[in-house]
């Protein structure tokens, strides 16, 4: 987050706005302590229920979209981190990604970064009736943890997990709620090892003629 | 003989009635556009969630009139010969199908039986209706002062949504 800040604080004359969500079912609580670190200028919200993840169908975090003046979105779902701290796991650049929001910040629908409807409508797609029980199933188990029952909640947790085996948000929201090697038999550590090669973010789809040349 | 036989008849039925008014006596709770409401509990025995039309309306703003199932613009027609899985008159009360609903207009439901909670997700209109205009679903949250924002303030700005969480 203290990246994001000093990213913000360089574009923010530009009619730009960062609006930073925490998915935390353990609210101010939980994501209050980072959020006070990073002092940011830009809007930092927090959300209990996941609701943007529901909304938007995201399945990690950090996740952005890129939503233009009109609120039409014009870049959706992907990774984006502001360093490259976490790059050995995923071999991402940030630079890459940063350089991008600069162009769009000055370029608008011109920049190259902006998709258009037809790429667009490639890339999103009706959320499938597993994932949207999974939803269902997670909403009712932070319902139930919220009221005091996080036991009963485990089943439910564990049956969105089983429905929508792609959201990590859902995994690693219940471990950390839990004692994970003992409700759920495992742990990130574990899960990540397991993919064995497989990427842990999905591959981002960056404009080939904005990749800087190094 | 005739007396004994009586009160036994008479104490099975009262050890009857217990057993079912302590199946179905729980209030249930009924979460629905992410509202939670309780809701009293159906007189009979069903897998269905049963709430009253009173609290149909209560729960989910949807009222029961003769083009069908209700709520403003909206309005889902029972199919044909289908009535008695959504309506069940019982004396003065008119109960309805909350689940059979669900599956009608296809939202996806979760249950918790122990905890008699009932949880009702957007329909996939609802859900995917963004899709076809590109434009970013609104939400209105907290920041930690718990003031609240919604994306929809911020419209006439270039924004960057980014998710992350402390876990």
């Amino acid at each position: 987050m203290p990246g994001w800040q000093t990213f913000f604080h360089e574009l923010k004359d530009k009619n730009f706005e960062i609006i930073s969500v925490a998915q935390d079912t353990g609210g101010a609580k939980a994501a209050g302590p980072w959020i006070t670190a990073a002092k940011p200028e830009y809007t930092a919200l927090i959300d209990e229920k996941h609701l943007v993840t529901r909304l938007y169908d995201m399945v990690n975090v950090p996740t952005a979209v890129w939503i233009d003046e009109k609120g039409r979105i014009v870049r959706p779902n992907e990774v984006a981190f502001v360093d490259n701290r976490y790059k050995g796991m995923h071999g991402m650049d940030a630079a890459v990604y940063l350089a991008g929001i600069r162009d769009w910040v000055e370029n608008g629908e011109r920049s190259a970064w902006v998709l258009s409807e037809k790429e667009l409508k490639a890339r999103l797609a009706p959320q499938n009736p597993d994932r949207a029980m999974a939803a269902a199933e997670f909403a009712l188990a932070e319902y139930l943890y919220s009221t005091g029952k996080g036991t009963d909640a485990i089943a439910h947790y564990k049956e969105s997990q089983r429905l929508n085996p792609d959201s990590w948000n859902y995994k690693r929201q219940a471990w950390a709620l839990s004692d994970a090697d003992r409700d759920y038999g495992t742990n990130w550590g574990k899960e990540v090892q397991k993919l064995n090669g497989k990427p842990y973010y999905a591959p981002r789809k960056l404009p080939e003629a904005k990749k800087p040349s190094n | 003989m005739r007396t004994g036989g009586f009160f036994l008849v008479a104490g099975l039925m009262c050890l009857a009635a217990a057993i079912n008014s302590h199946a179905d006596d729980m209030r249930k709770t009924v979460i629905y556009d992410g509202a939670v409401t309780e809701v009293s509990p159906a007189g009979f025995e069903s897998k269905d969630l049963w709430v009253t039309v009173k609290d149909l309306r209560r729960a989910t703003g949807f009222v029961v009139k003769p083009q069908g199932i209700c709520r403003d613009e909206l309005c889902f027609p029972i199919p044909k010969g289908r009535k008695a899985q959504f309506i069940n008159k019982q004396s003065s009360v008119t109960w309805f199908n909350l689940s059979e609903f669900a599956r009608l207009v296809k939202q996806p439901v979760a249950a918790d039986e122990k905890n008699a909670v009932w949880y009702f997700g957007p329909r996939p209109e609802v859900q995917n209706g963004y899709l076809a205009t590109l434009e970013a679903p609104n939400f209105t949250l907290p920041d930690l002062n718990g003031k609240m924002h919604s994306l929809a303030d911020f419209r006439g700005k270039k924004v960057l949504l980014i998710t992350w969480a402390s876990w």
